[in-house]
This record gives C-alpha cells, sequence and structure tokens, in this order.
C-alpha cells in the first residue's frame, strides 16, 4: 500500500516538474504580451500594464479578425478532409492487407521523406498549368493526404480486433458501415490524436500558402505575425500577444478533444 | 471454394477503392513533384536555362565542405534528441495513463501545449533565456553548477545542446499524443493480471506497454526521423545556423541553396534526394526491425 | 439511428471533397488586384511603418494629377519576396507578380543577374538617376544597366549616448572623422570609467565589417575575381573588429532582439550601422535627448578609406511581366524620383531618409530632431550619404557575406586569421562552381 503511494507521489512530482518546464515559456509569452517592447527584450516576466495598448497597437497594425477566420477556414476545412480521407485509407491498407497494397504503402511513406523546398517549386508549376493558383482548392490540395494520418490510423488497426469485423460481416454489415459503426467509434482516441496534429499542422503550415494565395485578404495567422517582425522596428510586446492570440484554436481544439483519451478500449467497446 | 475467392476478390477491391482518394491526392501533389525534382538534380542552370549535366550534382556533393557539416550536425540532433524525446513521451504517457491520477486533463494540456506554440514566440523565449545574460545562466550560476556564464548560442556545442533542447522542448508532448492513443488500445485487465503475478510497474512497462505500443514507436521514429533530417524551422530561428555554420541543418542549406544564395535548383534537388535516401534507408531498417508481419 | 450516423459521415465526406473542389476563390477581389487593370499598381513590400507607408503616401501625391489611380500595397516580409519571386520566375507563372517589388540591395545583383528579362531596364526610362546618390545608382547597377529606383537611405552612422560620453569627459565631437585606432582608444577610456561598453553586435554576422570593407570604396569582389584573403581593407577590418571584441568594447549577442535589446536597456551605450537603426534607438523613450549622432571612423592606413559606408538599404524594381510597366514607371519617376513634397511628408513617421538629392531641401530636414538632442540628424544623414564610396555587391554576395562571417567567427575563437580567410575563399569559389 505505501509502495503504491511512494509510487503515485513520484508521478506528481514528475508531471508537476514536467508540466512547469513546458509551461514556463508559455507564461513568460503572455506576461510579455502584457509589457512594452523594451520592458519584452530587457526579460520582464511579471505582468505589466500594457495589454490594453499592445492590443489596440495590434487591431490598428494588422486585420488579425481577418487572418483568424481565414486561418479556420483553411484549418477546419483540410483537417476534416484529410482525417476522412486518410483514416479510410490507413484502415484499408491494413483491414484488406495484401502484399500489393502493402507495396503502395510503403511507396506512399517516401512522400514524406522528402525537404519541400525542393518539391515546392515543381508543385507551384504543375498548380500554374492546373489553374489552382490563388484557388481555395490549390490551398488545400496538398495537404488533404498526409502520410502521417494514413500510417497513424494504419497503425491503430494493428491494434483493432479483428474479430469484431469478422462479427459484423457475419451480421450481413457492409464494409463501410463497419469502419463508420466499429472503427470509428472505437477508436476515436486515434481520431483525437490525428485531428490534433492535422489541425495543428495546417494552422501553422506557411510556407505554401504563402506562395500559392497572393491576395491580401487571404492571410492566415502565420503570415501576419511574420510580417509583424519583418520591419526595421518590432513591437515585442504587440507581437507577444499577436502570438497568444494564434495559439488559442489549437489549445481549445485540444481541450476539446483531449477527453477521448480518458476512457480505455473496453470501455468503448461495451 | 469459388465463393471464397469471390469474397475475398471483393473485398480487396472495396479495399483498393478506400485507398484509392488518399493514393491519388499523394500521387498528385507529392510524386509528381518528386519526380520532377529528380528529373531536375541531374541539371544545372537557372529557371528556363537549364541544361543537363549528368551526374554532377551528385559527385559534387563529395567535395561540399559546407554540405558535410549540416550532414554532421543533422545526424547530431537526430542521434541524440530523438531517443530522448521518445522515451520522455513514453514515459510521460503511461503516467498519464495511470487511472489513479487526478487533474489529468491539466497535466496533459501542459505537456502538449508547447508544440502548439508559434515558433516566432518560442524562438524568442529561448534565445532569451540562453542568453549569456539569461535565466539559464543565472540559474546555473546560483546553484555553482558553473562559475562563468556559458556563451550557449555562441559557441558550437552549447549551440547545438541548445538547439536539443528546444526540440525536445516542442515535440515531446506531440508524441505523447501518439502514445495516449495508442495506451487506449490497451486493455487495463492485462496490467491486473500482471500486477497479481507480482510484476514490477518495470516489468509490466517492458513486458507489456513497450511490446502492445510498437505500432506507434515505429509511427513516431520514422517521422521524428524523417522530421529531423528535414529540420528547418528550429536551426533557422534560434540560430540561423550558426555560430560558424555548426548548428546548419541539411534542409536550411538546401533552403539557402534555393533562395538565398544565387540560386543553385539542380543541386539543391540532388542534396534533397540525398535527405530522402537517408530517411528512406532509416525508415525501412526500422520498419523491419519493428513490424515483423 | 447508427444507419443515420453513417448515412451523415457520408454526406459530410461527399461535401467536404466535392465543396473543395467546387469552390474556387472566395477572393476574387485578390486575384483582380494582382492583374492590375489600366490605372492600378500592385506593390511588394514589407514594413507597415516604413515602406508600406512610404508606398501609400506616394500613391496619394500621385493621384492628385491621376485621380483614377489605385495602389494595392501586399505586405509581403523581404524573405517571403524573395521565396514568392524565385518561385514564380523558376516556375514560368509570372501572372502572380506584382508590378513593382522592393528589393533589398544586397539581392539585387543577384537577381537581375540570374532573371535578367523578369525586371525592367531603368536606364532610358526618363528617370533621372543623377539626383540619387551615386552609391545607391552603383547598387542599382547592373552591366551598366540600372534597374532600381532607389528608395531607403543605408547610409552608415555612429549614434552614441551622449550622457555616458560626457561621465567619461567625452562629446559626440571626439568621434567626428576619426580612424578606428582612435576610436577603440576613446571607447576603452569609456568603458574604463563608465563600465559601459561602446557598441555591441550580433555574433557572427559580417555586417560591421562589410562596413567598414565598403568605407573604403572595396568588396569582397574585384569586377568577376574574388577579393577576399588578399584585400588589405578587409584584412584591416577583420583586424579591427576582433580588437573591439577582445578590448570588451564591443559586445556580441546572438541576435537581433538583443542587439537591438543592449541600447534600448543602456547596457550599451552606442550603435554603429545604417541609419536605420535610428527608429529602433528611439524605442526607448527614457532616453530622449540623450541621443548624438555623427558619422564612422575610418581604416588606419588603407587607402581610400573614408568616414562614410553604407548597410542594408532597398530599391523599387519594375516587373517587365507588369501590364503596366510605363504606368508603374511614372509612377515611380513622379514620387519617389521627382517628388520633395513625399520625402518631406514620409520623413517625420517613418524617419526614412532619402537617397534622393533634392528631397534634402525639405523644410522637415532641418527639423532639430528632440530625441537627438536638437541635432539635425537628418540633413547631416544626408551629407554623409553623398561621401559613401560607390561599390557594386555583384551576384554572390550572400555566399561571401556567410563565408566572412564564418570566418570571423573562427578568427575571434582563435583561428589563424589567413587560414580562415583561405577557407573562406575556397567555400565562396566552390559555391560558385568553380
Amino acid at each position: 500500500m505505501t509502495k503504491r503511494r511512494i509510487g503515485i507521489t513520484v508521478e506528481y512530482i514528475v508531471l508537476t516538474i514536467v508540466s512547469v518546464i513546458s509551461l514556463f515559456p508559455l507564461f513568460w509569452m503572455l506576461m510579455s504580451a502584457t509589457n512594452k517592447s523594451t520592458d519584452v527584450l530587457a526579460g520582464r516576466i511579471l505582468p505589466g500594464q500594457k495589454l490594453i495598448e499592445n492590443m489596440s497597437n495590434l487591431l490598428k497594425t494588422a486585420n488579425v479578425g481577418q487572418a483568424m477566420m481565414n486561418s479556420f477556414k483553411y484549418s477546419v476545412l483540410t483537417t476534416v478532409g484529410s482525417v476522412l480521407i486518410c483514416s479510410i485509407a490507413g484502415y484499408a491498407f491494413e483491414v484488406y492487407y495484401t502484399k500489393s497494397k502493402n507495396m503502395v504503402f510503403n511507396l506512399l511513406l517516401i512522400s514524406m521523406m522528402i525537404p519541400f523546398a525542393a518539391t515546392m517549386i515543381p508543385l507551384y508549376t504543375l498548380f500554374g498549368k492546373l489553374n489552382l493558383l490563388n484557388k481555395t482548392l490549390g490551398f488545400a490540395l496538398p495537404s488533404l493526404s498526409t502520410v502521417l494520418l494514413i500510417f497513424l490510423f494504419r497503425q491503430s488497426a494493428q491494434s483493432f480486433p479483428k474479430s469484431i469485423i469478422e462479427s459484423a460481416r457475419l451480421d450481413g454489415a457492409g464494409e463501410l458501415r463497419i469502419f463508420l459503426e466499429f472503427f470509428v467509434p472505437i477508436t476515436k482516441h486515434t481520431f483525437t490524436a490525428g485531428i490534433t496534429v492535422a489541425f495543428m499542422s495546417n494552422w501553422n503550415n506557411y510556407l505554401w500558402p504563402l506562395i500559392i494565395m497572393q491576395s491580401p485578404t487571404s492571410r492566415t495567422m502565420p503570415q501576419l505575425i511574420s510580417g509583424l517582425t519583418s520591419g526595421y522596428v518590432t513591437d515585442y510586446g504587440m507581437l507577444m500577444l499577436a502570438v497568444s492570440i494564434s495559439i488559442l484554436p489549437t489549445v481549445v481544439v485540444f481541450l476539446i478533444l483531449q477527453k477521448n483519451f480518458v476512457e480505455g478500449i473496453t470501455g468503448a467497446v461495451k | 471454394m469459388n465463393a471464397r475467392f469471390k469474397t475475398k476478390f471483393k473485398l480487396s477491391t472495396i479495399g483498393w477503392i478506400f485507398i484509392l482518394p488518399a493514393t491519388l491526392l499523394l500521387l498528385l501533389t507529392k510524386f509528381w513533384p518528386i519526380i520532377r525534382a529528380l528529373v531536375l538534380s541531374f541539371q544545372s542552370g537557372v529557371g528556363l536555362n537549364t541544361s543537363f549535366v549528368g551526374a554532377k550534382n551528385y559527385i559534387r556533393m563529395l567535395h561540399d565542405n559546407l554540405l558535410h557539416t549540416s550532414i554532421f550536425n543533422t545526424f547530431f540532433y537526430l542521434l541524440l534528441q530523438v531517443p530522448i524525446m521518445l522515451i520522455i513521451a513514453i514515459i510521460l504517457a503511461v503516467i498519464l495513463n495511470d487511472s489513479r491520477l487526478k487533474l489529468k486533463g491539466f497535466f496533459r494540456t501542459a505537456i502538449f501545449l508547447p508544440c502548439a506554440t508559434s515558433l516566432v514566440s518560442y524562438a524568442i523565449i529561448f534565445r532569451s533565456l540562453f542568453a549569456r545574460d539569461g535565466f539559464i545562466n543565472l540559474i546555473l550560476m546560483k546553484t555553482n553548477i558553473i562559475n562563468n556564464p556559458i556563451n550557449w548560442l555562441s559557441s558550437p556545442w552549447p549551440a547545438r545542446i541548445v538547439i536539443i533542447i528546444a526540440l525536445t522542448w516542442r515535440w515531446t508532448g506531440y508524441n505523447m499524443i501518439f502514445y495516449l492513443a495508442g495506451l487506449q488500445g490497451i486493455d487495463p485487465s492485462i496490467y491486473e493480471a500482471a500486477k497479481i503475478d507480482g510484476a514490477s510497474a518495470f516489468t509490466s512497462l517492458r513486458k507489456i506497454t513497450i511490446p502492445l505500443l510498437k505500432p506507434m514507436i515505429l509511427l513516431t521514429s520514422i517521422t521524428s526521423i524523417s522530421g529531423t533530417l528535414q529540420l528547418f524551422d528550429e536551426t533557422k530561428n534560434l540560430t540561423n545556423g550558426g555560430p560558424a555554420n555548426s548548428t546548419i541543418s541539411i534542409s536550411q542549406y538546401i533552403y539557402n541553396l534555393s533562395f538565398a544564395y544565387s540560386p543553385q535548383f539542380g543541386y539543391a534537388a540532388a542534396v534533397s534526394f540525398l535527405v530522402l535516401i537517408m530517411v528512406a534507408i532509416l525508415s525501412f531498417t526500422q520498419m523491419k526491425v519493428g513490424d515483423r508481419r | 439511428m447508427k444507419r443515420k450516423l453513417s448515412v451523415l459521415l457520408i454526406v459530410a465526406m461527399l461535401v467536404t471533397m466535392l465543396g473543395s473542389c467546387g469552390t474556387a476563390s472566395n477572393n476574387k477581389g485578390g486575384k483582380n488586384n494582382s492583374k492590375s487593370s489600366g490605372n492600378a499598381l500592385t506593390v511588394w513590400c514589407w514594413d507597415k511603418n516604413f515602406n508600406i507607408y512610404a508606398m501609400n503616401e506616394a500613391a496619394k501625391i500621385y493621384q492628385k494629377d491621376h485621380p483614377d489611380f489605385k495602389l494595392n500595397v501586399v505586405e509581403t516580409p523581404w524573405d517571403d519576396v524573395q521565396t514568392k519571386l524565385t518561385t514564380a520566375v523558376t516556375s514560368g507563372q509570372t501572372g502572380t507578380l506584382p508590378d513593382i517589388l522592393l528589393m533589398q540591395d544586397n539581392a539585387l545583383a543577384k537577381n537581375i543577374t540570374n532573371y535578367p528579362k523578369t525586371f525592367v531596364d531603368l536606364t532610358n526610362s526618363g528617370i533621372d538617376f543623377s539626383k540619387f546618390a551615386q552609391y545607391k545608382v552603383a547598387l542599382s547597377t547592373v552591366n551598366s544597366k540600372v534597374y532600381g529606383v532607389p528608395f531607403d537611405s543605408g547610409t552608415a552612422v555612429t549614434a552614441l549616448r551622449t550622457d555616458v560620453l560626457q561621465k567619461a569627459g567625452y562629446t559626440i565631437n571626439d568621434f567626428k572623422n576619426i580612424t578606428w585606432s582612435r576610436f577603440i582608444e576613446i571607447a576603452k577610456d569609456v568603458l574604463k570609467k563608465t563600465n559601459i561598453p561602446l557598441l555591441s553586435s550580433q555574433a557572427g554576422s559580417p555586417d560591421l565589417v562589410m562596413m567598414m570593407l565598403q568605407s573604403a570604396g572595396t568588396w569582397t569582389f574585384k569586377g568577376d575575381k574574388l577579393y577576399i584573403s588578399d584585400n588589405p581593407a578587409l584584412l584591416k577590418a577583420i583586424d579591427v573588429y576582433v580588437e573591439l571584441v577582445k578590448s570588451k568594447v564591443l559586445v556580441e549577442v546572438n541576435n537581433w532582439d538583443q542587439y537591438v535589446g543592449t541600447f534600448n536597456t543602456g547596457k550599451v551605450a552606442g550603435a554603429m550601422t545604417g541609419c536605420w537603426i535610428l527608429a529602433s534607438v528611439q524605442a526607448n523613450k527614457d532616453q530622449k535627448g540623450k541621443w548624438a549622432v555623427t558619422n564612422i571612423p575610418k581604416l588606419d592606413g588603407i587607402e581610400n578609406a573614408t568616414n562614410y559606408s553604407s548597410v542594408g538599404g532597398s530599391s523599387w524594381l519594375v516587373l517587365s511581366t507588369s501590364k503596366n510597366k510605363d504606368l508603374a514607371i511614372d509612377f515611380l519617376g513622379k514620387t519617389f524620383a521627382g517628388s520633395t513634397e513625399l520625402y518631406n511628408t514620409i520623413l517625420p513617421t517613418s524617419s526614412a531618409i532619402a537617397t534622393w538629392g533634392p528631397a534634402g531641401t525639405g523644410s522637415n530636414y532641418e527639423i532639430a530632431h528632440e530625441f537627438f538632442g536638437g541635432q539635425k540628424i537628418f540633413q547631416d544623414i544626408v551629407e554623409y550619404g553623398k561621401n559613401v564610396p560607390k561599390v557594386s555587391y555583384g551576384v554572390y554576395n550572400y555566399e561571401a557575406r556567410d563565408a566572412i562571417g564564418t570566418a570571423i567567427t573562427k578568427i575571434i575563437s582563435g583561428t589563424d586569421k589567413a587560414a580562415a580567410l583561405k577557407e573562406a575563399e575556397s567555400t565562396v569559389k566552390f559555391q560558385m562552381g568553380k
């Protein structure tokens, strides 16, 4: 009994230390958002009185609302699309395993092994020929299918009990129905992880939106933030405020989804 | 027999249909550009004035000192940072999966948050933390671990260590998410049974958790290897490759070749293929070791 | 119930796929903007308080005579201008390029040499380049053709805290027209008496050394030939830099924000670089009235050495893919190359100091600047600009700068100077494909 108590105490200590290390820079960032630029550079970690001023400067300097909307639209569209497309593909690579499908999978893996800088110009050339420049479709297309998500759902399908599929088939369920009614709910923790990482990478995507969307009205949050640092003079307080605002959606998405990490597999099957 | 074959065929076809959209999209947006880049890697020149030069770009890599430096740096990050990060991520995920624990949601969120941070702010904060008169030196001096401040970002080895710390800080929570997802697939009754048999926490970690997490470990190690070999953001923003190129990564070098320097796209493409080959070798070795069917 | 769920999911899937296929851009307006109509121009530049502001003011002035004129400024950080330009030109999809873009002088020769057909040769466009500071025109000139309309000045200045100097018994005039050896002498004395160093720089950045190099009228290339390890001015400049660091009168920091922090927080009592730094110097209002500006020290014993140089700065380029080339040229000619009013208007808020000679006669250039203790800094800087030696940065400027930055770092940590420079030279040669 005491041994167990020691165990859990150690766990709490470890988690507290790791949380403090994780949160410290973020805490600093939030504090910086309330300070003036010179105080941020001096490394002030205490709250200041410049939050309102930073906010009004930020709203004057940049169209935050528009950039948040653009980022949000783009991230939601591509996240929903990519999770749908990749979950079913990852599931199929595992459940309908054949040698040839496995070869296709291995081939697909290669696509995440090359630096984007090398494929960016050919991709841009191609999209120019397909008349996809400045189009939402051109914006979203390269993010709709990602090897990471396909891989994630395939790995998850590996530990998915095959007996469930067999018995569902005996009950006469169609293949798509098995996927939607058994795989999706039972592995919803994988969907949680998938949506989280997809949303995050789409939200932070910088280079591709930058070159494919030319109009000033289609600027996303990462572009807005980069714009704040590109001048001869940077207002660091205002910058930190903009950054604090920009990470909110990812935090909210994680907070909403993370409840799914609570229950184990048995709970879901029953 | 015939009927069984038919069902099998039918199932396989359905499988192909499920795979099709994802595959087609990847062919269009990834493979076609990769093939174009491959062609480019045998060319030299800028824009429309290109000419075939055979394997010249590949031979050139042998004599490129800056490339060799960047490969050395990148592998240093890879060999040290990826294992450390993944081990910490597994341990944290296992702890967070303990059913007795309270405040799980808070801890999970706290540990995940770093990867949601924008690079801009975290670069500013890390540079400030590791400045000569920054917070880290202050702590180390107060606790008498060091006597003189370390000039972290201006000396080669300390700068590399800062890059590793920064990467670990940012990406551990990210990998932990995959392990948490993987752990949900493990039936808690297995642990109960092990406990009844008198297995220690460490034994059940080694004998039950790790083997059952294998799919996710494979996933995270392949994505981390690929991510580290394509490392760009951290070195660009924290040290900009310095001091004296001691932290420059391969991807940053590729970027310089394409956009900062007088452009050499053919050569940049060839270096990119070197990265591809290295990631491919490491990944498929991992798969052979980790995924015996 | 469950069946409904699956139907719902399929519908969602189809809607997403069709939706993304069907919707063209919601930003039709934006698309039209980039393909300008007859009386509109699109411009890429990057600093809201500086060049974007200047462009918008220029548009207002041009609109007085051309009421239909429209200007669409797209805020694009410099790195992104380079990325987008390279991507568009290399892929042949030049329809997305603007009519005018702002380019860092450091990258100008490189881009024009690599993409010669992308930019309009302005030599005979009617713009009178003789009225600009000649060092700026030299930076915009490639193969004897002028491509850029010079914009902001990179004229080098020494900005110092007069209160700190006073404590050590000096004034700003002790720094005027001096040599580097004298500068170091005074700086050491100031350090001894006040414990405050006069300068700071980013470790590994070659800016200061390159500034000294240009002050002697030379650069890393002599014609097409690399001019590094046998360049006396460069060897001398590196000696000076090393001595600045070793004598601790210059503090090396790790990056730009810390660099700005050193003088904003009073850890360092001065800044020496392009005059655009003065905007950052003024960030700390508590230091009002405590700063003054003078010219830079000159290299001892070097032929043609001067007290004048340039760091950074940028120029406007017209793209040959523009459908409104003539409009773009006329616009630039009547504003940035023809309007004293423009430069006079933008000076007080942006501190964008003109390199166009007649601008110096504007009334605002005579303002006694309060932050700088009533000094007429703008007039002074315009004067310095007239004396900056002409050099050409060349196609391989970034390669050479990087290599020299690396060499400086190595020399400071103990590598032999000659060896480090030889290595720098061979690195650049390799990158040039030789």
